[in-house]
């Protein structure tokens, strides 16, 4: 285990709520959380939980309607590149090839020309796609997509991950392959991720700490640590128990 | 607004063919190219066949066509009216592009200047270019200024259109993620992800512009402009209607070289494209 010291995020009594036609809808309400540097927090919860409302809350895409986030001390006013964020389905620009897509945040930094060929060739060799480098997205499938989408979000090097259901438009396969890449990644980078999920046994495998919600109005039910080493066996009693564990919790609530 | 010269070159639809890598693909082409050939040569027949029963200033053959399209080939003059259209259909054409694809961003992207001229563009976007001929004649008369007006206004418009309409639609999703990556001002923002968005938008904008605008300027010449227009017309008045057919030839092949040309730097702009 590596020591979790000071909080990278603070949820501070988050609510969210929208206007429509129909009258107010509460998305979240009232959630509070604390995520240590370094720590990997998977929160999970069913579909239309507000999970993903949170996640675009902590990017700064959105604001809070009461509550306060905070990222590093500071309070979340708006998007930064200091907060990475990885969509569920990619995103990646269309017009750009892969070089240009995890160059991106880069040249909006103003990285000098050869740092930034440098910085952008050692990300294509993390995620495997140097010979796909003059590639244009349309030439990739699903899980070369992802890897290009967490590249040109880990390009800038931010302290902070956020990944909305990043492997949830992949094949199992892939999906498994993406998950493994991921811890090694984040080990290797000793990033603080957030992320979501409604695969408990993605979240089991994955995080040191998983948030279980419950909707709707949005909340959290649920706090589990999950303190084994990685990889996890995912055939072991634990896993299996846990993963069963979290699946009679999240259906008890919805 | 639609690429409507060339309907069957975009085809990808119920009429798409089979493709030519299998046997039968090539097999059809071959079917298709003297299908072709058959469907010409008898359109040639009936003309030549109607053109002998009529007097030549009612309908020539195709060889008085022919006869008529050589003489003005090898006299130069050919050249000379095709030259005199260009000068005006450029400049009219590259004006309206680049100021119409401004507008059209602009409005696309900016509330308050979408807010400030909807109203004028409303009203001013359905009158057709041809209607300001009159401005035209008494403003700058219809020499090579008059008619490039005329074009200038016709590009105009179409590119306004298809450019406001692709900045319109740019993707949230896109923008958000340029937001994540840094982004944080709106010039940032249109030159990275607004304008390459909108770009296969405008492309079209740029190529119904090209196409259209021909006939902007043969309807000025029409009015008196020197041109291939000009041409057609003057040819008729003397009853030379061989000379007159030989110079709408003319016309439709720069319309198709144009065409072609415009084609061909969009699909290099948009190699990025499904």
């Amino acid at each position: 285990m590596r020591d979790h010291n000071d909080a990278a995020i603070t949820i501070d009594g988050v609510s969210k709520q929208y206007e429509g036609e129909g009258g107010t809808t509460t998305a979240l309400r009232e959630i509070s959380l604390s995520v240590s540097s370094g720590e990997f927090v998977t929160v999970l919860g069913p579909s239309g939980c507000g999970k993903t409302t949170l996640l675009r809350l902590v990017s700064g895409l959105e604001s809070p309607t009461d509550g306060d986030i905070t990222v590093a001390g500071k309070l979340v006013q708006g998007p930064d590149p200091n907060r990475g964020t990885v969509f569920q389905a990619y995103h990646l620009f269309p017009w750009l090839t892969v070089r240009e897509n995890v160059a991106f945040g880069l040249v909006e930094q103003g990285v000098p020309d050869a740092e930034r060929q440098d910085r952008v060739q050692e990300m294509l060799e993390v995620i495997g796609l140097s010979n796909f480098a003059d590639a244009y997205p349309k030439e990739l499938s699903g899980g070369m997509k992802q890897r290009v989408g967490l590249a040109r979000a880990l390009a800038v090097d931010p302290d902070i991950l956020l990944m909305d259901e990043p492997f949830g438009s992949v094949d199992m396969q892939t999906r498994r392959q993406l998950q493994h890449e991921l811890i090694h990644i984040w080990r290797d980078t000793d990033k603080t991720v957030l992320f979501v999920t409604h695969d408990i046994e993605e979240a089991v495998a994955l995080s040191d700490r998983i948030v279980v919600m419950s909707g709707t109005p949005g909340c959290v039910q649920a706090t589990v640590s999950v303190a084994e080493s990685r990889p996890r066996n995912r055939s072991a009693q634990w896993f299996v128990d846990q993963v069963e564990t979290l699946f009679e919790r999240i259906k008890s609530n919805t | 607004m639609a690429t409507e010269f060339d309907p069957v070159a975009d085809s990808s639809g119920i009429r798409s063919q089979p493709t030519t890598t299998t046997a039968f693909g090539r097999e059809w082409n071959l079917t298709r190219l003297w299908y072709g050939f058959v469907g010409t040569a008898g359109f040639l027949a009936v003309w030549w066949a109607g053109g002998r029963e009529v007097p030549s200033y009612l309908l020539p053959t195709p060889g008085e066509v022919a006869g008529a399209l050589w003489a003005e080939l090898v006299s130069g003059e050919l050249l000379v009216h095709l030259g005199e259209s260009l000068l005006h259909y450029i400049p009219g054409v590259a004006v309206g592009i680049v100021a119409g694809g401004l507008l059209g961003i602009g409005m696309g992207w900016s509330l308050v200047i979408d807010a400030a001229l909807t109203p004028v563009v409303r009203v001013l976007r359905p009158i057709p270019p041809l209607a300001w001929i009159v401005f035209a004649i008494i403003w700058l008369g219809l020499g090579h200024t008059g008619a490039a007006f005329i074009v200038f206004i016709g590009a105009f418009w179409i590119t306004f259109y298809n450019a406001y309409e692709g900045v319109e639609s740019t993707s949230r999703d896109l923008i958000e993620v340029a937001t994540t990556l840094g982004v944080d001002s709106n010039r940032r923002l249109l030159w990275r992800v607004v304008i390459p968005d909108a770009l296969p938008g405008i492309l079209t904008g740029v190529r119904t512009s090209v196409g259209q605008c021909w006939m902007m300027v043969i309807a000025a010449e029409l009015f008196g402009a020197p041109g291939v227009g000009y041409e057609i017309i003057t040819s008729a008045n003397n009853l030379a209607m061989a000379r007159s057919i030989a110079y709408m030839l003319v016309i439709s092949v720069v319309f198709l070289l144009s065409d072609w040309a415009v084609r061909r730097v969009r699909s290099y702009l948009l190699d990025w494209q499904q």
